[in-house]
Order: structure tokens, then C-alpha cells, then sequence
């Protein structure tokens, strides 16, 4: 079919420089819809010409055509038409929404393919989906609108990645997870995707079953993104503007103690332990310091701009891009900050009827600065603005104060005005006044430089025959650089000498493929065959980070590598990284039979450098198979089921994302010995690991079945049912101590089950003047451990809570890290009921209870309360995740709303930190049980807490994590096409956007969606910020 | 037809070239690493893999999880202490000796058994090595000499442990089964006893110090008797290393005139010390890499310091950085030692020096106000360099040293005026006057020297006076003599669980 349209083209093409002569009419034409109403803004361009205008608000144009010319009309959202002119002056042109065309096509990896004939789990978000949103981070475009893609957010810095996860998680390392990313052809780490900038895409497509992703090979088994960049087209210049800006704020404060309530509680706590009143009257110490507001800036300045210039003539397209990003986060603005700088500059040239090179590159520079932890319990603003006591003044202007206790150390922080930020005296540790904080971390940021370019080579052998071959490669620097002055924040956290520190990384990656496709038509039965041989190496380059100490300078705007200072104040660090390479061969076969029966089969062979000789490679197959039912001849044609599709398939895929050498013995330095009497130090050496020649792949299989139609005329309909399987999880084992080797040996020891259903669809319809658009997704995710070795039924789980230990557990027949802890059964009200908590000997089930305390439940009935009490308190995997998207046009109105959210998941809130005695509360402590009948939910407050009630993991620290946010509401309008022509412009539009104005949730930590390392545990997460921003969008 | 033929010519070629250097292209080697199969093949190579041997040492005062703080804790003279009484669980359930098979910092037992399978490692591999003789018999005797020191303090944490005296291999990692103590004590003799001919008499004091030497190997030998009741022999190899009580021995070491003196911290390698464990400040220690084998601190310093510390301008108090409040010693051994001239040196009354206004603090959980001195630095001793401060206290410890082989020569030989000259040299050194030689006086006399070193506990379990010395810290006699494996261990082992622990 292209190749046909091709050579009308070319032979067109021909024509019209041979008749180029010909006579010039005016040719005046109308645009409708199928319903016949007129289009406004389409593009109207003569064919092999520059020359195009557009539809006025009635859906008229006029335009300059030789007789003979042919014009071709194209509108967002309807195909493209071409007709020709032949003579007439009048023309009425009815465009079809671009649905019904069974020309559509999705990225499938090495190619494209008609949507009607993908046999696989393939979602597409196009870029008109993608225009609406605020630009942020690639991932948050890809939140809520697959089914099956959880994205969740690391954290509300700016910049900050989202965790990713296709169709639950394939793995236990938590980096094993990523999906790949794959940009143009090139394979991106997950951690790097920030540098693509969200305008620049053409198109996402995330292949979800292993049938699709199987081309990928060992590195598929999480799932593969592609991202496709735009590329220019031929005809007209066009030019497209876009911009917004806006403040952004916290959406939410958390309900902590004030200062008098502080002090009434905190006497509470004394007396049931014994004390006496701390705090005679607690009501005199009013409010007391908010560190809250101290940290949060509901002023947080956001812009965005962009500019793109793209088009081209018969021989060669360009397309490139400009744009420039600056985020303040919302969280100590001061170090809290997030800029890119983005250039992408995409060609493709017919050199003859044979050859065709194409590029792509792109260059991103990111800068940004953090607050340090942004999910952790251990210190920065957020967790001490959560546990710092409100008694202590944000500042102490009080002289007599200033001068006396800790204000008396020469190194304490001063604001503008020379007076003393308040440092507490009864919490400290790693909490410390933020703005004093903030203040010692003044011009420490990170930052990257990506360059990520391909340049191909496609040689049409013959009509059928094509061969390309595709050099990509990434270059990437990346660091950090800081400043640390003398500083005294409290005794715990302090520096006494200032330090300066530039770490700087480098990376260089290259691919080379080459790939023959055969594609033919025999009749009824049209073949397409790709055979591909790939290299891929990463990770070529270092680290060198230098840090000295004593720099003669007091701030950091001074700090310079170029002060002499002497060599035992320097510091060095310094990495060769590891390469990692793959050696691949692939082969795909497509064949369908009158597009009604379709069948899709892919190989490939990888050899990666991760695996030890016995299991260097692994050979993956994959293959399904589609009906499209509603082509056979018993098939009906009727208003209900438009079209059907049945499609099915099943693949296997690897995962070698492992650490390097893990199946070798190694023997590494850093066993030291301070030997002499002079200090210095002497390198040992001692073996880490034990060789494991055996090691090998990991493999994910997954089935999937599915189907597509199109209902009403209007709606569009994707179910699939998938059931994924790993087999051989490759886990750090933990081996006995009594080996002696310190680093974990990695092995296939586990097996996991994901099973889901999804469903995407879509309503679409044009009422008059209203152009309503309905996208909504939900997916159901049961994950389950099946093996974790023979001899156990679980393992450990990997997240932890201060002293309390693992807080989770991974165990078959569970979801992976579960929480796991002890069950509360109320309160014991008085000691009658303490006593009367008996086991079968008599003896007291918790000995050491006291009124007030929560009452355990002895699971396994043996009389005591031990670990084995511990049982499943639910799951951080959401059970559901879900995502609503509602268009709505009204003549130069357009309206968008963005939903989504999550369900059937639990969230661990530990925000407080429990080896500091006097760290402030949420409000929730005012309801501590203070007596007989006070309560039966929250035990009584002591320092000593012998029965355990904080510090013991419990259902007390799980809240409902189910939540519907509204993410993206957007309000736009575009000038009448009269007004804007008149400076010579297709289009002219403004918006309003409301990012996260609302999120209904019964959590009470600052947010809901927290992808951490494991998930839904919240140590005090960086909020998601609410933003309203204001935009123009204008085209030429 | 034709392109097809070279279609198929081209993929053939493909596959043929790609069949044949796809292997090599995949696979790569370890930069900055050596393969074990290739390792020990110099001299350098073997003393490296010796340095190796003698890192766990460091476990004595280094890491969080260390010796002394945690055998102070577990004894009737400390408490745990810190932030709170869940800031460390591990230390914090041994002082209320509550341990189970999970509190139980793996530590204790995995890092002496890394220093075991480090010395298994170069012992099998010496032999064959191209190594001078000379340096194959005193690294050999190096070797099983800390293999010894680390089965010794696993047998006296542990009792109940697989002998593993050779590297084992994936395929063989869970063959071990737990031995009796006696066969881990006869291994360990027999260790000790091969390395004293090995070992030079003296070692190079800058270039060597904290290498063993024979009087150090024949220290620990005399302990190992003491331990296991064999009080004949240790009294007679103790005697070689005390020589004349208070005089100079064979090897040069002999009591320091001044107690205090032991506890400064640049008198490293004093003539007192007979084993002592090396700290450096030269390590630019971090949070990223600590109690891993890189760092060369002293934590056990930053540990047991008083929290938010401060003085008034002018005071006399001492300077002294702010540390964690571990180990606060307890107010019974405060009153015993309070009219002991070793007093000062022993403990800092930091409570007193806040009643007299001269300096503030935070009392932390279990405060009582008296500080370990001996081992609490100075803010002179504060890196002010690279690295973590906290993490870079370079203050040596002891492990043993001539009071203790004193002392335990005298309680091996029980009375008689060697054992009397014994304890009166440790007493007139700190200008005490003589007592009658009794067990009891020797046990007060180890009480009183030997404060904060981490004796304490390991002393009332041999006495057995553990029970009746611990038992308002809930010490169940019978069970909490010997910690709880820890229960990683017993994952798909063939070990069992110690008694009462199960």
C-alpha cells in the first residue's frame, strides 16, 4: 500500500513540474466533518507545492491551484484527504475522524504496523494526548492513561523520576523493575528518560505482553516503552509556540501539635510514666513554631517554553526544537529547584530512489537542586519540620537567649539580620531548624548533560527487500557540586570545617543494528519478515569526585578547587564503571491472510556479559495470533459491534539488569589494616563472592489474551487478560555467615505470578457544536510469590522502619513485600482486662501491659506474643489503578479534565521519628488513651512503651492508600482563525491548567501516591505540588 | 532471484562472523578486582591477603556493632543507653540479656568468621605461592593466630559452631554441622601453639606495629587455658609473657608508670600493650562505607560520648565532642570504684560537672551521668580532615594488655607470693596498697583495672558469677551464659539453634 502511494506521489510528483505551466484557478471549498458540519482550522496544501491555508471558522478556504493540482486536507484527529482539483472552483471536502482509518499505525519495535493487524498488547499515547499536559517529566504523561502502567512518583521534587511499572513488577531488585526505555532506537536508562523533553514526542508506545516485547529479548521482561520523536513533513513551514507559567503550592499540611497542645500532651506522657508536669500551663505556650509553613512555599514559580520549527520539501524534513523549563519546588525553595534545557534537531534525507538517511539528536541539560531526602526519616526539612518540637522559636531574637546554652558555639546559623536560628533542645539527632539548614546547603545542586542521537542508512534492495542499519549512540555527563560551610546545627549535626566537592561522572553508550525486511503480498496473504543483528555496549566512562576541606572562604558563592590547600585536606574519589555489552540476533515473521487471520512470530538469541560461561546465552521466543472477526463473511455489518478483533499470544522474556560478575570469585581490596605506628593504612585483600558459573537468566513468560473493537460506531473497546510468570528470580541470597565472604551471591532462587485485566475505551463524538472525547482505563493487578527456594516459604522484605526492623515480608502465597506485622485487637481498657488476656497455662498472654496499651493478637495461639504473632496486614500493590480523561470542544472552548488514581492498597505511615522522645506529634495523639472508655484506637503515650505499642510493626501504622486525583484540568481558548491570521498565524490559543487540584483520599500523610523504594511506605514524603498555571499556544 | 541469493549470502555471513566473536564480545573482565582462581601469585599478593586476615581485628572498638560496647552492656558496669531503648536493638536486648535469634547483630558471628575464612583462604594458597620461606612461616603463623583469636570469641559468644578450616565452595557452603567446644578449643590450642615458634619476638615499631608477636600469641593462649580451666598451663605460659612482676619481660613490655597514660590517645603501641587493635583517622570515613572493611575509626569513641554536650565560656570542664551516650556506667560501679585511685581515668562524672554549672548535656535513655573516660575523646581528637568526624576517632584499643596477663596469671596460679607479687605490681602502680592474693581479690582487682574494656561479662560467665552479678538485668541462668545464633545461620544449615533460644 505505501509503496503505491508512494509512486502516485512520485509520479505526481513528476507531473506537476512537467505541467507546472498549466493555468491557475481559484478554487473555493468547504471542510465538514462526517456529519457535515464545517471543520474549522484544517490545513488545506497543494500538493508537491509550499502553498496551503486553512479552514476559516465556517469551514471555507480559498487557494490558488494549477486545474490539474490536487490538494490534501489534514485535521487533528480525522485522516488525511486528498482530492483533486480537476478543473473545479468549488469543492466540498468531508474529512473522517482518523478512528474509522484502518491506516492508523502504532510502533511496534523495529518498525511500525497497522493497528488493525497488531496481534499484540500494544497502547498508544499519541501526541496529541500528550499537548494538554504540563510539561514535567516523561513518565507523569504516561500516568493514568494505559491500562496496566502504574506510575507513581518518587517524590514532588521537581524532576524526580517516577517509578514505572508494566503490568505489576517482574522482579525483587528494586532497579530490576524499570521498564526499558527505548528512544528512537535507542535503548535509555530508566534513571536518564528525564532528558526527553515531552513536546518533542510523537508518539509512546508501551508493549505490555511478551508476544511485543520479545523483540527486545533479555532486557524486555519489565515491559518496553518506545518513544518516538517528531519528525518534520513535507510542505509548509510550520512553527508551534507554547508556554505557560504559574505558582505552584503544598496541597496539603499535616495536622502536627501546636505548641500548647505539644506541652499537654508531653505532660500526659511524663505522668503515665511516673514524672511529673513538665510544662505547668501548657495553654500559655500558645501557638509555638510552625515548621511547616516555615518550609512550604505556596508561591512556587513554574515556566515553561517551547518552540518548534518542522517541515520539508520532496527530498528531505526537518524537524527541531527549542525549550527551556524552570521548576521551584515547593519544599525549602531556596535548595529546591529543577531547570532543563532542551535542543532536538530530527532530519531524514532521500539521497536517491535507493538510499534514505535519517538522524535524530538531542541534547538536554538538567540542573537541579534537592533538599536532601526527600523520603526519609533521617533528617532534611521535610522530617524535621514533622518532628521538631514547636516550643522552639524559628529564630531567637531575645539577646539574652542568643547569648547563652548552644547559641554560645561560634558556628550556629544566623539570619539576615544576625540573629540565631532556634535550635531545639529536646529534639535533635539528625532534626535540625530548616532554615538553618537550608542555609548549609546554598549552591549544591546536580546536574546532566545527555546528547542521545541515531543516524541510519535505509537501502530499498528491491521493492520487497529493505535493509537498514542504524548507528545510535549517548553520551552522558552528569555530577554534583557543593559547598558545606562551618556550620552548628545542633551537637549531632555539625561541621567544623567547610568543604567543597565536584563529582563527575561520564558515560558513553553505542548500538549498532542491522536489519533486512522482506515484506510481500501473495495474493490474500501478506508476509513481513525482519531479520536484525544487534550490539549493544553501555556504560563506557568513570567517576572522579574531589572534595576539600578548609577552604579559606565563609560562603559558597567563593568555593574554588583553585585554593592551595594542602593534600591531606583533599579527598578523592574516583570509578571506572563497569561495561555492559549484548550481542543479539532477532527474527520477526508477520503473515495474515486478507488482514482477517494474523499471526506474528519473533527469536532472539542475547549474549550478555552479566552471565558466567554455562549461561551466557538465552533464547527467547515468542509468537500470537489475531481473528479479526468481523471481516469473515457470516460477519454482519451492524451498529453494535462495528469491528472485532480476537488476539492472543504468549513470549518469553529475560532480564539480565543483575549486577556485573556476580557468577565469578572475586577478590577485592578494601579489607584494611592500619598497620605501623604512623596511622597510614594498608590495603587488604580478601575474596567477596564465590564463584557460580551456573548463574543464570531469569525468565519471565506471559500469556495474553485480548481483543479490540469498536462499538456503537462511537466507542472504541481494548480488553486484555495477561497472566506473567518469572521463573528463577535472581535475588541476593543470604548465605550463611560462617562462609565468610561479605558480598551476597546472586541466584536463581524464586518465582512470582502477576495476572491482570485490563480495559482502555474510548468515546468519541461530535454533537453539533460540541466535539466530546471520553478516555478511561482500569486495570486489575494480582501479584503473587509462588517459590522463594525449598527450603523456606519467605524472605525478608526490604522495607524497614528505624528500630522496628522489616516491615514487610515477601512470602508465597503473598504479594510481593506485604506488609507484615502484629495485629491489634483495641485496647486494654484496665488492668481487669490485662489479667483477664490469659493463655491456657493461666499465665498472662502480655505480661507486661498496662492499661492503655493495645492488646495483641496472639495469632498462633501459643499464649505468648513473640514474632510469630506477626501475620499479613495487606498490600502496598494497588489492586486497581485507573485513569479517566474527558475532552470537551465547544466552537473555540476546549475543556480537559485528567482523573486517576489507585485502589486496594495499604500505606505505612511513618512519619515520626520513635528514638526521639520529645519529636512532636500529628494531632492524632490528642485522642491517646488517657483512661477508661477514652478510646480503643490510639494507646496511651509513654517514653518507656514496654508493651510495644510504636515500636512494634502493627495494623496501627497501615492506613486505606485508595485515592482519585484530579490531576490535569485545562480550559482553553482559540482565537477566531479571522483574528489570528491577521499577524499571519494558523492559531492562537490560551489555557488555563489546574495540576492536582484535588485528591480525595482518606490518608492522612501529605500524599497518597508514594513510589518509593518499596512502595506505599511514607517516611515523610515530598508532596506533589498543586500548580495553576497559564499558557499560550501559537502556530504558524 | 538474485537479491534473494544475496539476501541469504549476507545473513550467512552475518551469522558466521557474529557465531564466532559474539563470545568474546560478551565477556569481560573485572577491572580493579582479581579472580580468585589467579590471586596469591607474588609475595605482595599473600601479605595483602594477610592484611586481609587481620581486618575483622577491628571488630574489638570498630563499627557500630562492636565488641567493647556491647560486652559493657551486657554487664553488671554498663547499661546500653543511646537515644533510646530501641537505638540498637541488638545492644539494647543484650544489656536487658532479652537477645533472640533476630536481635542478635549477625555481626558478632559472621565478621570473626570472615577473619576465619580469610586465614583458611591464604593458608590453603601459601604454600604454593611464590613467597620467600621466611615470610610463609611467619604469615602462616599470623594467620592461625587470629584464626584462634576469632574462634575464641566465637566459641565464648557462641559455644555451639561449625569448624570450618578450609574455603568453602558454592557447592559445599551448607556441608558444615556444629562441632562440640571442646574441638573448637583444641583447634584453636593447636593454632596458637604452631604460630608461637612462627612468630618474631619483637616486630618494627613504625613500620609493623599491631602485627602480632610471639608474646601476643602466647597471651592469647594463656586466656584460652584460663577459659577452658586449664589453670596449670595458662599460669605457665602467662609466665612467659609477665616475666618479673613489674619489671620489663622478654619482650620489652612492661606496666606504665601512669594509668592515666594508657588512655592517651597518640600513646599507640605502648610498652603496656601486648595486643592492641589499630585505629586511623587517615581512613576519610563515611557514612557510605562504615563498619564495612574500609573503616579504620574507632566507634566505639563517638559512641559513648555524652549527646548535645556543651560548656560555659571559661569552664574547667573538658572539651569534649558530642557523641551517642552509649555505655553510661552504672551507679553500682560508680559506688565500688569510687574511692579507687583508677577512678578519674575510668569514668567522667559529666552529672557533676552539670551540678556545678561547668558543663550541660542531654541525658539520653539510661543516663546516669558517668561517662566511660577511658575511652571518650577529647575535641583534640576530632578529624578535622576527611570523612565523617564521628567516624574517625583514631584512638587504639586494647585487647590485651600486661595488667590483664598480670591478673590472669594470678588467678590461674590462685595464691602464693607469685601470685601476690602479680596482683601487688597491678595495684602499686595506681598506688594502691597490697592485699592478701584471694580469687576474690583478683576479681575485684580485673573489676577495678579493667573497667569499660569489655572483660567484664566474659569474666562473670567463667567465675559463674554471672547470674547472681546480672541478675537484676534479667540473666537467665543457663541460657543467657552464650548468645542466640543468629537465624540467618540456621537457614537451610545444619545448625541448631543454642539452648533456649529456640
Amino acid at each position: 500500500m505505501k509503496l503505491t502511494k508512494l509512486l502516485i506521489f512520485c509520479v505526481s510528483s513528476l507531473l506537476f513540474s512537467v505541467i507546472a505551466v498549466a493555468q491557475d484557478v481559484t478554487v473555493n471549498g468547504v471542510i465538514t466533518d462526517e456529519s457535515g458540519m464545517p471543520v474549522p482550522g484544517a490545513t488545506i496544501v497543494l500538493k508537491g507545492t509550499t502553498k496551503s491555508t486553512a479552514s476559516d471558522f465556517d469551514g471555507k478556504f480559498q487557494i490558488q491551484s494549477p486545474s490539474t493540482g490536487v490538494l490534501t486536507v489534514t485535521f487533528i484527529g480525522y485522516a488525511p484527504v486528498t482530492e483533486a482539483v480537476n478543473g473545479k472552483t468549488k469543492i466540498t471536502i468531508q474529512l473522517k475522524p482518523e478512528s474509522q482509518s484502518l491506516n492508523e499505525v502504532v510502533v511496534v519495535g523495529y518498525g511500525t504496523q497497522k493497528k488493525s493487524v497488531v496481534t499484540g498488547a500494544i497502547s498508544s499515547v499519541k501526541a496529541a494526548d500528550l499537548e494538554k499536559v504540563p510539561n514535567g517529566r516523561v513518565e507523569q504523561s504516561l500516568q493514568g492513561r494505559v491500562a496496566g502502567v502504574s506510575v507513581a512518583a518518587v517524590s514532588g521534587q521537581p524532576g524526580e523520576k517516577s517509578k514505572v511499572r508494566i503490568r505489576g513488577i517482574t522482579t525483587f531488585r528494586e532497579g530490576g523493575n524499570d521498564p526499558l526505555w527505548v528512544v528512537d532506537g535507542i535503548a535509555v536508562d530508566a534513571n536518564a528518560i528525564g532528558f526527553i523533553n515531552q513536546s518533542d514526542i510523537e508518539s509512546i508506545e508501551v508493549l505490555k505482553d511478551a508476544a511485543s516485547a520479545a523483540i527486545y529479548g533479555t532486557r524486555a521482561a519489565t515491559g518496553v516503552i518506545l518513544v518516538t520523536t517528531k519528525k518534520g513533513k513535507s510542505g509548509k513551514i510550520s512553527v508551534n509556540y507554547n508556554g505557560f507559567a504559574g505558582v505552584s503550592g503544598p496541597a496539603k499540611k499535616l495536622n502536627l501539635l501546636n505548641a500548647s497542645q505539644y506541652g499537654s500532651v508531653m505532660n500526659d506522657k511524663s505522668l503515665a510514666d511516673g514524672g511529673g508536669i513538665k510544662y505547668p500551663n501548657p495553654s500559655s505556650l500558645g501557638k509555638g513554631t510552625d515548621w511547616q509553613d516555615a518550609i512550604f512555599n505556596n508561591n512556587a514559580f513554574r515556566y515553561t517554553h517551547e518552540l518548534s520549527i518542522s517541515g520539508g520539501g520532496e527530498k528531505s524534513t526537518f524537524y527541531a526544537s527549542f525549550g527551556i523549563q524552570d521548576q521551584e519546588g515547593i519544599v525549602a525553595t531556596e535548595i529546591s529547584n529543577y531547570t532543563k534545557k532542551n535542543f532536538r534537531l530530527n532530519s531524514t534525507h532521500k539521497i536517491s530512489d535507493y538510499f534514505t538517511f535519517g538522524q535524530t539528536f538531542g541534547y538536554t541539560h538538567q540542573k537541579t537542586k534537592g533538599i536532601g531526602n526527600t523520603n526519609s526519616e533521617f533528617g532534611g526539612p521535610l522530617s524535621s519540620a514533622i518532628n521538631l518540637d514547636p516550643l522552639t522559636p524559628l529564630v531567637v531574637t531575645d539577646p539574652a537567649v542568643a547569648s547563652t546554652g548552644f547559641y554560645t558555639n561560634p558556628n550556629v546559623v544566623r539570619d539576615p539580620n544576625g540573629n540565631p536560628y532556634g535550635i531545639s533542645s529536646l529534639v535533635q539527632q539528625e532534626m535540625t531548624n530548616p532554615l538553618a539548614y537550608t542555609q548549609t546547603r546554598l549552591g549544591g545542586y546536580s546536574w546532566s548533560d545527555d546528547f542521545v542521537g541515531n543516524a541510519y542508512l535505509e537501502a530499498n534492495i528491491t521493492s520487497h527487500l529493505k535493509f537498514r542499519t542504524t548507528l545510535g549512540g549517548k553520551l552522558a555527563y552528569w555530577g554534583d557540586q557543593g559547598f558545606t560551610p562551618v556550620f552548628f546545627l545542633n551537637p549531632n549535626m555539625k561541621a567544623d570545617k567547610n568543604s567543597y566537592s565536584q563529582n563527575n561522572n561520564k558515560s558513553f553508550s553505542w548500538t549498532l543494528e542491522n536489519i533486512l525486511t522482506y515484506a510481500n503480498k501473495f495474493g490474500d496473504h501478506s508476509i513481513n519478515i525482519l531479520a536484525g543483528q544487534g550490539a549493544y555496549v553501555e556504560n563506557i566512562g568513570g567517576k572522579i569526585g574531589v572534595t576539600m576541606f578548609g577552604l579559606p572562604i565563609t560562603s559558597y558563592k567563593d568555593a574554588s578547587f583553585n585554593f592551595d590547600i594542602p593534600q591531606t585536606d583533599r579527598v578523592n574519589v574516583s570509578e571506572d564503571f563497569v561495561e555492559h555489552k549484548l550481542a543479539s540476533l532477532f527474527l520477526r515473521a508477520n503473515y495474515d491472510y486478507l488482514e482477517k487471520y494474523l499471526f506474528t512470530g519473533i527469536v532472539r538469541r542475547d549474549g550478555s556479559t552479566r552471565f558466567g560461561e554455562n549461561k551466557k546465552f538465552g533464547v527467547f521466543p515468542s509468537f500470537s495470533l489475531g481473528w479479526v472477526i468481523s471481516k469473515e463473511g457470516f460477519w454482519k455489518e451492524n451498529n453494535v459491534v462495528n469491528t472485532l478483533k480476537l488476539r492472543g499470544g504468549y513470549g518469553v522474556v529475560g532480564n539480565d539488569n543483575i549486577d556485573d560478575f556476580k557468577y565469578r570469585g572475586l577478590v577485592v581490596g578494601g579489607y584494611n589494616y592500619s598497620v605501623g605506628n604512623t596511622g597510614s593504612i594498608t590495603t587488604g585483600y580478601g575474596n567477596s563472592t564465590l564463584p557460580n558459573a551456573d548463574l543464570g537468566w531469569e525468565e519471565t513468560s506471559q500469556t495474553t489474551v485480548g481483543l479490540d473493537a469498536k462499538l456503537f460506531n462511537d466507542f472504541t473497546l481494548a480488553l486484555d487478560y495477561y497472566k506473567k510468570r518469572t521463573k528463577g528470580i535472581l535475588r541476593d541470597v543470604v548465605i550463611p555467615g560462617y562462609v565468610g565472604v561479605v558480598d551476597k551471591p546472586s541466584a536463581n532462587i524464586a518465582d512470582m505470578n502477576n495476572s491482570g485485566f485490563e480495559v482502555e475505551l474510548g468515546y468519541k463524538k461530535r454533537l453539533g457544536d460540541f466535539n466530546l472525547g471520553v478516555n478511561a482505563n482500569v486495570a486489575y493487578l494480582k501479584n503473587e510469590i509462588t517459590y522463594v527456594g525449598s527450603s523456606t516459604n519467605y524472605i525478608v522484605g526490604d522495607a524497614s522502619f528505624q528500630s522496628m526492623g522489616p516491615v514487610t515480608r515477601t512470602q508465597v502465597g503473598h504479594s510481593f513485600n506485604e506488609f507484615y506485622g502484629f495485629k491489634t485487637a483495641g485496647i486494654f481498657q484496665n488492668d481487669a482486662e490485662v489479667a483477664a488476656y490469659k493463655n491456657a497455662a493461666g499465665g498472662l498472654i502480655q505480661p507486661n501491659a498496662k492499661p492503655g496499651d493495645f492488646r495483641w493478637t496472639d495469632t498462633n495461639g501459643d499464649g505468648t506474643i513473640t514474632d510469630d504473632d506477626k501475620q499479613f496486614l495487606g498490600t502496598n500493590i494497588p489492586k486497581y489503578t485507573f485513569g479517566l480523561t474527558i475532552n470537551l470542544d465547544y466552537k473555540n472552548f476546549d475543556f480537559m479534565a485528567f482523573t486517576q488514581g489507585s485502589a486496594g492498597s495499604k500505606i505505612f505511615q511513618g512519619l515520626r521519628r520513635l528514638d526521639i522522645l520529645n519529636a512532636n506529634y500529628q494531632t492524632s495523639a490528642l485522642g491517646h488513651w488517657s483512661g477508661e472508655g477514652s478510646t480503643n484506637d490510639y494507646p496511651r503515650l509513654t517514653n518507656n512503651d514496654p508493651n510495644k505499642n510504636f515500636t512494634n510493626m502493627s495494623d496501627f501504622y497501615l492506613e486505606n492508600g485508595n485515592y482519585l486525583r484530579l490531576k490535569i484540568v485545562q480550559v482553553g481558548y482559540t482565537l477566531p482563525t479571522g483574528l489570528s491570521s491577521k499577524i499571519g498565524s494558523d492559531k492562537i490559543r490560551f489555557y488555563l491548567t489546574g495540576e492536582n487540584l484535588f485528591t480525595i483520599t482518606k490518608y492522612t500523610g501529605y500524599d497518597p501516591e508514594i513510589g518509593g523504594q518499596v512502595y506505599g511506605v511514607d517516611k515523610g514524603v515530598y508532596p506533589q505540588a498543586r500548580s495553576i498555571l497559564l499558557g499560550a499556544n501559537v502556530q504558524f | 532471484m538474485k537479491t534473494i541469493n544475496y539476501k541469504y549470502i549476507y545473513i550467512a555471513i552475518a551469522l558466521s562472523i557474529l557465531g564466532s566473536c559474539s563470545e568474546d564480545f560478551v565477556t569481560i573482565d573485572p577491572k580493579g578486582k582479581f579472580d580468585s582462581s589467579t590471586y596469591f601469585s607474588s609475595e605482595q599478593e599473600c601479605y595483602s591477603a594477610l592484611i586481609g586476615v587481620y581486618d575483622p581485628l577491628r571488630k574489638n572498638t570498630g563499627g557500630f556493632e562492636n565488641m567493647v560496647a556491647m560486652l559493657n552492656a551486657g554487664s553488671d558496669d554498663f547499661y546500653a543507653g543511646g537515644g533510646s531503648s530501641t537505638d540498637g536493638t541488638g545492644i539494647q536486648n543484650f544489656s536487658t540479656h532479652s537477645l533472640t535469634s533476630i536481635s542478635i547483630p549477625g555481626s558478632f558471628w559472621s565478621d570473626h568468621f570472615q577473619g576465619v575464612a580469610r586465614a583458611n583462604m591464604l593458608l590453603t594458597k601459601l604454600p604454593g605461592s611464590p613467597t620467600s620461606e621466611a615470610s610463609k612461616v611467619r604469615f602462616a603463623g599470623e594467620a592461625k593466630a587470629l584464626r584462634a583469636l576469632y574462634y575464641f570469641n566465637l566459641v565464648r559468644m557462641f559455644k555451639n559452631l561449625p569448624l570450618v578450616l578450609v574455603p568453602l565452595t558454592a557447592q559445599t557452603i551448607y556441608d558444615p554441622e556444629q562441632v562440640k567446644p571442646e574441638v573448637i578449643y583444641a583447634q584453636i590450642e593447636k593454632d596458637l601453639l604452631e604460630a608461637i615458634p612462627a612468630l618474631p619476638n619483637n616486630v618494627d615499631a613504625k613500620t609493623e606495629s599491631g602485627r602480632l608477636n610471639k608474646g601476643a600469641a602466647q597471651a592469647i593462649l594463656g586466656k584460652v587455658y584460663l577459659f577452658e580451666g586449664k589453670n596449670a598451663d595458662a599460669a605457665a605460659v602467662l609466665a612467659q609473657v609477665n616475666g618479673t612482676p613489674g619489671a620489663t619481660n622478654q619482650y620489652g613490655n612492661k606496666l606504665l608508670p601512669e594509668f592515666s597514660d594508657l588512655w592517651v590517645t597518640t600513646n599507640k603501641f605502648n610498652a603496656e600493650s601486648i595486643l592492641e587493635v589499630s585505629h586511623s583517622s587517615a581512613g576519610n570515613t563515611d557514612w557510605s562505607f562504615w563498619g564495612q572493611g574500609k573503616d579504620e575509626g574507632n566507634s566505639l569513641n563517638q559512641m559513648i560520648g555524652p549527646r548535645g554536650y556543651s560548656r560555659p565560656k571559661g569552664s574547667d570542664a573538658p572539651d569534649l565532642p558530642s557523641g551517642w551516650a552509649f555505655n553510661p556506667a552504672t551507679q553500682k560501679l560508680f559506688d565500688t570504684m569510687k574511692d579507687d585511685p583508677r577512678l578519674g581515668a575510668t569514668i567522667l562524672n559529666i552529672k557533676a560537672l552539670k551540678a556545678a554549672g561547668k558543663a550541660d548535656y542531654i541525658p539520653a535513655y539510661q543516663d546516669t551521668g558517668y561517662f566511660l573516660n577511658k575511652y571518650l575523646p577529647r575535641a583534640t581528637d576530632v578529624r578535622t580532615g576527611g570523612g565523617n568526624q564521628e567516624l574517625n576517632y583514631k584512638q587504639n584499643s586494647y585487647v590485651i594488655r600486661l595488667a590483664d596477663t598480670y591478673l590472669m596469671e594470678a588467678e590461674a596460679l590462685g595464691s602464693g607470693a607469685r601470685a601476690q607479687a602479680l596482683l601487688d605490681a597491678v595495684r602499686t602502680r595506681v598506688g594502691l596498697p597490697s592485699v592478701p592474693v584471694t580469687l576474690a581479690a583478683i576479681k575485684n582487682e580485673r573489676r577495678m583495672e579493667l573497667a569499660g574494656e569489655g572483660h567484664r561479662f566474659f569474666d562473670l560467665v567463667r567465675w559463674g558469677d554471672a547470674a547472681a552479678a546480672l541478675s537484676d538485668r534479667g540473666f537467665d541462668a543457663g541460657t543467657d551464659e552464650i548468645l542466640p545464633i543468629p537465624y540467618t545461620e540456621l537457614n537451610g544449615t545444619k545448625l541448631k539453634q543454642n539452648p533456649n533460644y529456640q
